[in-house]
Protein backbone atom coordinates (compact mmCIF):
# COMPACT_ATOMS: atom_id res chain seq x y z
CA UNK A 1 0.00 0.00 0.00
CA UNK A 2 1.18 3.48 -0.88
CA UNK A 3 -0.45 6.47 0.75
CA UNK A 4 0.32 10.02 -0.32
CA UNK A 5 -1.12 12.53 2.12
CA UNK A 6 -1.17 16.28 1.58
CA UNK A 7 2.21 16.33 -0.13
CA UNK A 8 3.69 19.70 -1.07
CA UNK A 9 7.09 20.55 -2.46
CA UNK A 10 8.79 23.94 -2.49
CA UNK A 11 12.02 24.82 -4.20
CA UNK A 12 14.14 27.83 -3.52
CA UNK A 13 14.55 30.01 -6.59
CA UNK A 14 17.72 31.84 -7.56
CA UNK A 15 16.25 34.99 -6.03
CA UNK A 16 15.88 33.26 -2.69
CA UNK A 17 12.09 32.96 -2.77
CA UNK A 18 10.21 29.73 -2.39
CA UNK A 19 8.20 28.43 -5.28
CA UNK A 20 5.54 25.76 -4.71
CA UNK A 21 5.91 23.08 -7.36
CA UNK A 22 3.49 20.56 -5.86
CA UNK A 23 0.54 21.48 -3.75
CA UNK A 24 -1.59 19.17 -1.60
CA UNK A 25 -1.29 15.91 -3.54
CA UNK A 26 -3.37 13.02 -2.19
CA UNK A 27 -3.81 9.49 -3.47
CA UNK A 28 -3.57 5.85 -2.51
CA UNK A 29 -2.32 2.85 -4.38
CA UNK A 30 -3.15 -0.68 -3.30
CA UNK A 31 -1.02 -3.71 -4.05
CA UNK A 32 -1.46 -4.78 -7.66
CA UNK A 33 -3.09 -1.54 -8.72
CA UNK A 34 -1.77 0.46 -11.65
CA UNK A 35 -2.14 4.20 -11.79
CA UNK A 36 -1.18 6.57 -14.60
CA UNK A 37 0.54 9.88 -13.99
CA UNK A 38 -0.49 12.51 -16.50
CA UNK A 39 0.81 16.05 -16.75
CA UNK A 40 2.23 18.45 -19.26
CA UNK A 41 5.75 19.84 -18.96
CA UNK A 42 6.08 21.84 -15.78
CA UNK A 43 3.01 20.31 -14.16
CA UNK A 44 5.13 18.78 -11.39
CA UNK A 45 5.30 15.24 -12.73
CA UNK A 46 9.06 14.78 -12.43
CA UNK A 47 9.02 16.27 -8.94
CA UNK A 48 6.30 13.89 -7.80
CA UNK A 49 8.26 10.98 -9.26
CA UNK A 50 11.36 12.02 -7.31
CA UNK A 51 9.35 12.24 -4.09
CA UNK A 52 7.70 8.86 -4.68
CA UNK A 53 11.07 7.32 -5.47
CA UNK A 54 12.41 8.59 -2.14
CA UNK A 55 15.19 10.63 -3.78
CA UNK A 56 13.83 13.90 -2.45
CA UNK A 57 11.54 14.61 0.48
CA UNK A 58 8.25 16.52 0.61
CA UNK A 59 8.27 20.00 2.16
CA UNK A 60 4.90 19.23 3.74
CA UNK A 61 2.75 16.14 4.02
CA UNK A 62 3.70 12.49 4.17
CA UNK A 63 4.28 9.49 1.97
CA UNK A 64 3.63 6.12 3.61
CA UNK A 65 4.87 3.01 1.95
CA UNK A 66 4.71 -0.58 3.05
CA UNK A 67 5.79 -2.38 -0.07
CA UNK A 68 9.07 -2.21 -1.93
CA UNK A 69 9.09 0.55 -4.53
CA UNK A 70 11.56 0.78 -7.38
CA UNK A 71 13.70 3.79 -8.01
CA UNK A 72 12.27 6.03 -10.76
CA UNK A 73 12.97 3.92 -13.83
CA UNK A 74 13.73 6.51 -16.48
CA UNK A 75 16.45 7.94 -18.65
CA UNK A 76 18.65 9.38 -15.93
CA UNK A 77 19.55 8.70 -12.32
CA UNK A 78 19.97 5.36 -10.55
CA UNK A 79 22.78 4.14 -12.81
CA UNK A 80 26.20 5.57 -12.07
CA UNK A 81 27.56 7.23 -15.22
CA UNK A 82 31.25 7.01 -14.36
CA UNK A 83 31.16 3.28 -13.77
CA UNK A 84 30.91 0.59 -16.43
CA UNK A 85 27.69 -1.34 -17.05
CA UNK A 86 29.19 -4.37 -15.32
CA UNK A 87 30.25 -2.31 -12.31
CA UNK A 88 26.72 -0.95 -12.11
CA UNK A 89 25.37 -4.49 -12.13
CA UNK A 90 27.74 -5.39 -9.31
CA UNK A 91 26.88 -2.24 -7.35
CA UNK A 92 23.13 -2.79 -7.58
CA UNK A 93 23.35 -6.52 -6.82
CA UNK A 94 25.38 -5.73 -3.71
CA UNK A 95 23.22 -2.99 -2.27
CA UNK A 96 19.98 -4.90 -2.92
CA UNK A 97 21.45 -8.16 -1.58
CA UNK A 98 20.79 -10.12 -4.79
CA UNK A 99 22.99 -12.91 -6.16
CA UNK A 100 25.33 -11.29 -8.69
CA UNK A 101 25.03 -14.16 -11.19
CA UNK A 102 21.26 -13.85 -11.43
CA UNK A 103 21.28 -10.09 -11.87
CA UNK A 104 24.05 -10.25 -14.46
CA UNK A 105 22.39 -13.01 -16.49
CA UNK A 106 19.11 -11.16 -16.53
CA UNK A 107 20.59 -7.79 -17.48
CA UNK A 108 22.83 -9.28 -20.18
CA UNK A 109 19.89 -11.05 -21.70
CA UNK A 110 17.33 -8.28 -21.33
CA UNK A 111 19.23 -5.05 -22.02
CA UNK A 112 21.07 -6.44 -25.08
CA UNK A 113 24.06 -4.18 -24.52
CA UNK A 114 26.67 -6.78 -25.48
CA UNK A 115 30.26 -5.62 -25.11
CA UNK A 116 29.09 -2.14 -24.06
CA UNK A 117 28.60 -3.54 -20.57
CA UNK A 118 32.32 -3.24 -20.04
CA UNK A 119 32.32 0.43 -21.06
CA UNK A 120 31.49 3.39 -18.77
CA UNK A 121 27.79 4.25 -18.78
CA UNK A 122 28.58 7.89 -19.63
CA UNK A 123 29.52 6.70 -23.14
CA UNK A 124 26.04 5.18 -23.66
CA UNK A 125 23.26 6.78 -25.65
CA UNK A 126 20.17 7.79 -23.66
CA UNK A 127 18.32 4.77 -25.02
CA UNK A 128 21.07 2.39 -23.91
CA UNK A 129 21.13 3.98 -20.46
CA UNK A 130 17.38 3.59 -20.15
CA UNK A 131 17.63 -0.07 -21.19
CA UNK A 132 20.25 -0.74 -18.53
CA UNK A 133 18.22 1.13 -15.92
CA UNK A 134 15.07 -0.77 -16.84
CA UNK A 135 16.84 -4.14 -16.89
CA UNK A 136 18.38 -3.54 -13.45
CA UNK A 137 15.04 -2.62 -11.92
CA UNK A 138 13.44 -5.77 -13.30
CA UNK A 139 16.33 -7.89 -12.02
CA UNK A 140 15.78 -6.59 -8.49
CA UNK A 141 12.05 -7.34 -8.57
CA UNK A 142 10.00 -4.73 -6.70
CA UNK A 143 6.41 -4.80 -5.44
CA UNK A 144 5.75 -1.48 -7.12
CA UNK A 145 7.35 -0.03 -10.23
CA UNK A 146 7.77 3.66 -10.83
CA UNK A 147 8.07 3.99 -14.58
CA UNK A 148 9.07 7.32 -16.07
CA UNK A 149 8.53 7.36 -19.86
CA UNK A 150 10.92 4.48 -20.30
CA UNK A 151 8.47 2.12 -22.02
CA UNK A 152 8.99 3.75 -25.39
CA UNK A 153 12.71 2.95 -25.68
CA UNK A 154 14.35 0.28 -27.76
CA UNK A 155 13.31 -1.52 -30.88
CA UNK A 156 10.18 -3.58 -31.42
CA UNK A 157 11.75 -6.72 -29.96
CA UNK A 158 12.83 -4.90 -26.81
CA UNK A 159 9.39 -3.39 -26.40
CA UNK A 160 7.84 -6.83 -26.78
CA UNK A 161 10.09 -8.17 -24.02
CA UNK A 162 9.43 -5.19 -21.75
CA UNK A 163 5.75 -5.81 -22.13
CA UNK A 164 6.17 -9.49 -21.22
CA UNK A 165 8.34 -8.84 -18.21
CA UNK A 166 6.37 -5.97 -16.79
CA UNK A 167 2.75 -6.70 -17.60
CA UNK A 168 2.61 -10.47 -18.02
CA UNK A 169 5.19 -11.96 -15.65
CA UNK A 170 4.64 -9.20 -13.08
CA UNK A 171 0.92 -8.70 -13.64
CA UNK A 172 0.22 -8.65 -9.90
CA UNK A 173 2.60 -5.79 -9.12
CA UNK A 174 1.63 -2.22 -8.50
CA UNK A 175 2.70 0.41 -10.93
CA UNK A 176 2.91 4.15 -11.25
CA UNK A 177 3.19 4.81 -14.92
CA UNK A 178 4.15 8.10 -16.44
CA UNK A 179 3.75 7.95 -20.19
CA UNK A 180 2.63 10.21 -22.98
CA UNK A 181 1.33 7.29 -25.00
CA UNK A 182 -2.43 7.09 -24.49
CA UNK A 183 -2.62 3.50 -25.73
CA UNK A 184 -0.24 2.23 -23.05
CA UNK A 185 -2.16 4.00 -20.32
CA UNK A 186 -5.55 2.83 -21.51
CA UNK A 187 -4.49 -0.79 -21.71
CA UNK A 188 -2.87 -1.08 -18.28
CA UNK A 189 -4.04 1.56 -15.85
CA UNK A 190 -7.31 1.55 -13.96
CA UNK A 191 -6.94 5.05 -12.55
CA UNK A 192 -5.07 8.21 -13.41
CA UNK A 193 -3.65 11.14 -11.49
CA UNK A 194 -3.78 14.28 -13.59
CA UNK A 195 -1.36 17.01 -12.57
CA UNK A 196 -1.82 20.60 -13.59
CA UNK A 197 0.26 23.47 -12.25
CA UNK A 198 1.26 21.52 -9.18
CA UNK A 199 -2.23 20.41 -8.24
CA UNK A 200 -3.48 16.89 -8.70
CA UNK A 201 -6.76 15.06 -9.12
CA UNK A 202 -7.38 11.32 -9.29
CA UNK A 203 -9.81 9.95 -11.89
CA UNK A 204 -11.28 6.46 -11.80
CA UNK A 205 -12.13 6.79 -15.47
CA UNK A 206 -8.89 6.74 -17.46
CA UNK A 207 -10.53 7.88 -20.71
CA UNK A 208 -11.95 10.92 -18.98
CA UNK A 209 -8.56 11.64 -17.41
CA UNK A 210 -6.90 11.50 -20.82
CA UNK A 211 -9.51 13.86 -22.27
CA UNK A 212 -8.94 16.35 -19.49
CA UNK A 213 -5.17 16.00 -19.79
CA UNK A 214 -5.43 16.73 -23.50
CA UNK A 215 -7.78 19.65 -22.95
CA UNK A 216 -5.70 21.62 -20.41
CA UNK B 1 14.02 -15.17 10.89
CA UNK B 2 16.67 -12.63 11.68
CA UNK B 3 16.15 -9.59 13.81
CA UNK B 4 15.27 -6.46 11.82
CA UNK B 5 18.18 -4.58 13.37
CA UNK B 6 20.70 -7.22 12.29
CA UNK B 7 19.21 -7.13 8.81
CA UNK B 8 19.56 -3.36 8.79
CA UNK B 9 23.21 -3.65 9.82
CA UNK B 10 23.84 -6.23 7.11
CA UNK B 11 22.33 -3.94 4.46
CA UNK B 12 24.37 -0.94 5.65
CA UNK B 13 27.52 -3.06 5.60
CA UNK B 14 26.84 -4.08 2.01
CA UNK B 15 25.98 -0.53 0.99
CA UNK B 16 29.16 0.90 2.52
CA UNK B 17 31.21 -1.85 0.88
CA UNK B 18 29.67 -1.11 -2.52
CA UNK B 19 30.17 2.63 -2.07
CA UNK B 20 33.79 2.06 -1.12
CA UNK B 21 34.38 0.13 -4.34
CA UNK B 22 32.57 2.84 -6.32
CA UNK B 23 34.72 5.52 -4.71
CA UNK B 24 37.91 3.63 -5.56
CA UNK B 25 36.79 3.15 -9.17
CA UNK B 26 35.90 6.83 -9.47
CA UNK B 27 39.17 8.08 -8.09
CA UNK B 28 41.71 5.63 -9.35
CA UNK B 29 40.06 4.00 -12.34
CA UNK B 30 39.88 0.28 -12.88
CA UNK B 31 43.33 -0.34 -14.28
CA UNK B 32 46.76 -0.29 -12.68
CA UNK B 33 47.44 -0.35 -8.97
CA UNK B 34 44.00 1.01 -8.00
CA UNK B 35 43.59 1.81 -4.34
CA UNK B 36 47.35 1.45 -3.75
CA UNK B 37 47.44 5.04 -5.06
CA UNK B 38 45.87 6.07 -1.76
CA UNK B 39 49.07 6.75 0.23
CA UNK B 40 50.95 8.03 -2.81
CA UNK B 41 49.64 11.58 -2.59
CA UNK B 42 50.61 12.15 1.07
CA UNK B 43 53.92 10.41 0.47
CA UNK B 44 54.90 12.33 -2.65
CA UNK B 45 54.49 15.56 -0.79
CA UNK B 46 55.60 14.38 2.63
CA UNK B 47 58.81 12.44 2.10
CA UNK B 48 60.66 15.13 0.08
CA UNK B 49 59.65 17.87 2.53
CA UNK B 50 60.66 15.81 5.53
CA UNK B 51 63.93 14.81 3.89
CA UNK B 52 64.70 18.43 3.14
CA UNK B 53 63.92 19.46 6.71
CA UNK B 54 66.08 16.70 8.11
CA UNK B 55 68.96 18.31 6.23
CA UNK B 56 68.36 22.05 6.60
CA UNK B 57 66.77 22.34 10.03
CA UNK B 58 68.48 21.93 13.40
CA UNK B 59 68.22 18.41 14.74
CA UNK B 60 66.60 19.49 17.99
CA UNK B 61 63.81 21.84 18.90
CA UNK B 62 63.28 22.61 22.62
CA UNK B 63 65.45 19.57 23.24
CA UNK B 64 63.20 17.26 21.23
CA UNK B 65 64.06 15.50 17.99
CA UNK B 66 62.90 17.79 15.16
CA UNK B 67 62.06 14.82 12.92
CA UNK B 68 59.96 13.12 15.61
CA UNK B 69 58.04 16.38 16.03
CA UNK B 70 57.53 16.95 12.32
CA UNK B 71 56.40 13.44 11.43
CA UNK B 72 53.92 13.40 14.32
CA UNK B 73 52.71 16.85 13.21
CA UNK B 74 52.48 16.35 9.49
CA UNK B 75 50.53 13.09 9.19
CA UNK B 76 47.71 14.00 11.61
CA UNK B 77 47.13 17.34 9.87
CA UNK B 78 46.92 15.52 6.55
CA UNK B 79 44.35 13.19 8.04
CA UNK B 80 42.34 16.21 9.16
CA UNK B 81 42.56 17.98 5.82
CA UNK B 82 41.72 14.89 3.77
CA UNK B 83 38.85 13.61 5.91
CA UNK B 84 37.21 17.01 6.33
CA UNK B 85 37.98 18.11 2.75
CA UNK B 86 36.40 15.04 1.19
CA UNK B 87 33.05 16.21 2.54
CA UNK B 88 32.99 19.46 0.59
CA UNK B 89 30.53 19.01 -2.27
CA UNK B 90 30.06 15.35 -1.41
CA UNK B 91 26.25 15.52 -1.45
CA UNK B 92 26.05 17.10 -4.88
CA UNK B 93 28.53 14.57 -6.18
CA UNK B 94 26.53 11.63 -4.91
CA UNK B 95 22.94 12.27 -5.95
CA UNK B 96 22.78 9.33 -8.32
CA UNK B 97 23.37 6.82 -5.52
CA UNK B 98 20.58 8.43 -3.48
CA UNK B 99 18.13 7.00 -6.03
CA UNK B 100 18.51 3.81 -4.01
CA UNK B 101 16.55 4.10 -0.80
CA UNK B 102 18.89 2.08 1.36
CA UNK B 103 21.82 4.37 0.58
CA UNK B 104 22.06 7.16 3.14
CA UNK B 105 24.31 10.19 3.19
CA UNK B 106 25.79 8.68 6.33
CA UNK B 107 26.87 5.61 4.34
CA UNK B 108 28.61 7.80 1.77
CA UNK B 109 30.27 9.74 4.58
CA UNK B 110 31.50 6.53 6.23
CA UNK B 111 32.81 5.13 2.95
CA UNK B 112 34.74 8.30 2.13
CA UNK B 113 36.13 8.65 5.64
CA UNK B 114 37.25 5.02 5.65
CA UNK B 115 39.04 5.50 2.37
CA UNK B 116 40.87 8.63 3.53
CA UNK B 117 41.71 7.03 6.85
CA UNK B 118 43.06 3.95 5.10
CA UNK B 119 45.25 6.11 2.86
CA UNK B 120 46.58 8.01 5.84
CA UNK B 121 47.33 4.83 7.77
CA UNK B 122 49.24 3.44 4.82
CA UNK B 123 51.19 6.70 4.55
CA UNK B 124 51.85 6.63 8.30
CA UNK B 125 53.24 3.11 8.22
CA UNK B 126 55.35 3.80 5.13
CA UNK B 127 56.72 7.10 6.47
CA UNK B 128 57.61 5.59 9.81
CA UNK B 129 59.24 2.60 8.16
CA UNK B 130 61.21 4.82 5.77
CA UNK B 131 62.59 7.27 8.35
CA UNK B 132 63.02 4.63 11.02
CA UNK B 133 65.07 2.69 8.51
CA UNK B 134 67.20 5.80 7.92
CA UNK B 135 67.61 6.16 11.68
CA UNK B 136 65.95 9.59 11.58
CA UNK B 137 63.03 8.92 13.93
CA UNK B 138 62.14 6.87 16.98
CA UNK B 139 59.26 4.51 17.61
CA UNK B 140 56.49 5.99 19.85
CA UNK B 141 57.39 5.50 23.52
CA UNK B 142 53.74 5.14 24.57
CA UNK B 143 52.04 3.56 21.59
CA UNK B 144 48.47 3.34 23.03
CA UNK B 145 48.48 7.06 23.86
CA UNK B 146 49.79 7.82 20.38
CA UNK B 147 46.86 5.85 18.88
CA UNK B 148 44.36 7.57 21.16
CA UNK B 149 45.57 10.99 20.02
CA UNK B 150 45.32 9.88 16.39
CA UNK B 151 41.82 8.57 17.01
CA UNK B 152 40.73 11.97 18.38
CA UNK B 153 42.17 13.67 15.30
CA UNK B 154 40.04 11.40 13.11
CA UNK B 155 36.97 12.10 15.22
CA UNK B 156 37.59 15.87 15.06
CA UNK B 157 38.02 15.70 11.28
CA UNK B 158 34.78 13.73 10.91
CA UNK B 159 32.80 16.18 13.03
CA UNK B 160 34.19 19.23 11.22
CA UNK B 161 33.73 17.53 7.84
CA UNK B 162 30.07 16.80 8.55
CA UNK B 163 29.32 20.33 9.68
CA UNK B 164 31.26 22.12 6.95
CA UNK B 165 30.16 19.64 4.26
CA UNK B 166 26.49 20.11 5.15
CA UNK B 167 26.82 23.89 5.27
CA UNK B 168 28.69 23.96 1.97
CA UNK B 169 25.61 22.46 0.31
CA UNK B 170 23.77 25.63 1.22
CA UNK B 171 26.47 28.20 0.66
CA UNK B 172 29.00 28.48 -2.12
CA UNK B 173 30.97 30.89 0.06
CA UNK B 174 31.83 28.16 2.57
CA UNK B 175 32.78 25.84 -0.24
CA UNK B 176 35.27 28.41 -1.58
CA UNK B 177 36.63 29.58 1.76
CA UNK B 178 37.16 26.18 3.30
CA UNK B 179 40.27 25.04 1.36
CA UNK B 180 42.01 28.32 2.24
CA UNK B 181 40.96 28.08 5.85
CA UNK B 182 41.92 24.44 6.21
CA UNK B 183 45.42 25.43 5.07
CA UNK B 184 45.88 28.36 7.46
CA UNK B 185 44.29 26.26 10.17
CA UNK B 186 47.52 24.26 10.18
CA UNK B 187 49.15 27.03 12.23
CA UNK B 188 46.48 26.88 14.93
CA UNK B 189 46.10 23.13 14.96
CA UNK B 190 48.98 22.31 17.28
CA UNK B 191 51.25 21.03 14.50
CA UNK B 192 54.11 23.35 15.42
CA UNK B 193 53.78 23.72 19.18
CA UNK B 194 53.58 21.76 22.36
CA UNK B 195 51.30 23.24 25.01
CA UNK B 196 54.26 23.26 27.37
CA UNK B 197 56.09 25.80 25.17
CA UNK B 198 53.25 28.32 25.32
CA UNK B 199 52.77 31.00 28.00
CA UNK B 200 50.19 29.72 30.55
CA UNK B 201 47.49 32.20 29.48
CA UNK B 202 47.68 31.23 25.80
CA UNK B 203 48.03 27.57 26.67
CA UNK B 204 44.75 27.65 28.52
CA UNK B 205 42.93 29.02 25.48
CA UNK B 206 44.72 26.74 23.00
CA UNK B 207 43.72 23.65 24.96
CA UNK B 208 40.04 24.31 24.26
CA UNK B 209 40.79 23.36 20.70
CA UNK B 210 40.20 19.62 20.09
CA UNK B 211 43.06 19.18 17.63
CA UNK B 212 45.45 20.75 20.12
CA UNK B 213 44.32 18.13 22.61
CA UNK B 214 44.82 15.41 20.05
CA UNK B 215 48.35 16.65 19.27
CA UNK B 216 49.19 16.72 22.97
CA UNK B 217 48.29 13.02 23.20
CA UNK B 218 50.09 12.11 19.98
CA UNK B 219 53.24 13.89 21.20
CA UNK B 220 52.85 12.41 24.68
CA UNK B 221 52.67 9.02 22.98
CA UNK B 222 55.70 9.75 20.84
CA UNK B 223 58.04 11.11 23.52
CA UNK B 224 56.67 9.35 26.60
CA UNK B 225 57.54 10.68 30.01
CA UNK B 226 60.43 12.84 28.77
CA UNK B 227 57.99 15.73 28.12
CA UNK B 228 55.08 17.31 29.93
CA UNK B 229 51.79 17.16 27.99
CA UNK B 230 48.33 18.45 28.76
CA UNK B 231 46.00 16.09 26.85
CA UNK B 232 42.62 15.58 28.52
CA UNK B 233 40.68 12.63 27.02
CA UNK B 234 37.54 13.34 29.09
CA UNK B 235 37.26 16.92 27.85
CA UNK B 236 38.08 15.96 24.25
CA UNK B 237 35.52 13.13 24.22
CA UNK B 238 32.88 15.48 25.59
CA UNK B 239 33.47 18.25 23.05
CA UNK B 240 33.80 15.90 20.10
CA UNK B 241 30.63 14.04 21.04
CA UNK B 242 28.73 17.32 20.93
CA UNK B 243 30.32 18.38 17.64
CA UNK B 244 29.61 15.00 16.03
CA UNK B 245 25.98 15.21 17.13
CA UNK B 246 25.68 18.66 15.56
CA UNK B 247 27.34 17.29 12.42
CA UNK B 248 24.94 14.37 12.13
CA UNK B 249 22.01 16.67 12.65
CA UNK B 250 23.33 19.01 9.93
CA UNK B 251 23.71 16.03 7.60
CA UNK B 252 20.14 14.93 8.23
CA UNK B 253 18.94 18.44 7.53
CA UNK B 254 20.96 18.56 4.31
CA UNK B 255 19.39 15.26 3.20
CA UNK B 256 15.90 16.72 3.55
CA UNK B 257 16.91 19.48 1.14
CA UNK B 258 18.74 17.45 -1.46
CA UNK B 259 17.74 18.34 -5.01
CA UNK B 260 18.70 15.94 -7.77
CA UNK B 261 18.88 16.52 -11.47
CA UNK B 262 16.63 14.60 -13.76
Amino acid sequence: MLRVMGVCKDYKTERGEFRRVLSDINFELARGEKIALLGKNGAGKSTLIRLLGGVEFPSEGRIELNMTMSWPVGFGGAVLPMLTGNDNIRFIARIYSKPLGEVRDFVEDFAQLGHYLSEPVRTYSTGMRARLNFALSLAIDFDCYLIDEVLAVGDQRFQQRSHEELFEKRAGRSMILSSHIAETIKSYCTRALVLHRGRGKVFDDVDLALDIYNAV
Amino acid sequence: MRLPFLRFLDIQRRVIGALLIREIHLRFGRRGIGFLWLPVEPLMFGIPVLLLWSIVRPKYDHGLSMMDLTVTGYLPILLFRHVSGTMIGFIRGSTEVLYHRQVTLFDIFVARTLLEFLGNMMALVLTFTFFYGLGEINFPANFPLFCLGYFYMLWWAMAVGLIVGSLAERSVLIEKIWPVYSYTYMFFSGFFFLADWLPPKIREVALYQPSFQSYEMIRGGMFGNTIKTYGDPAYTTFVLAILLTIGLWALRDARMHVEVES
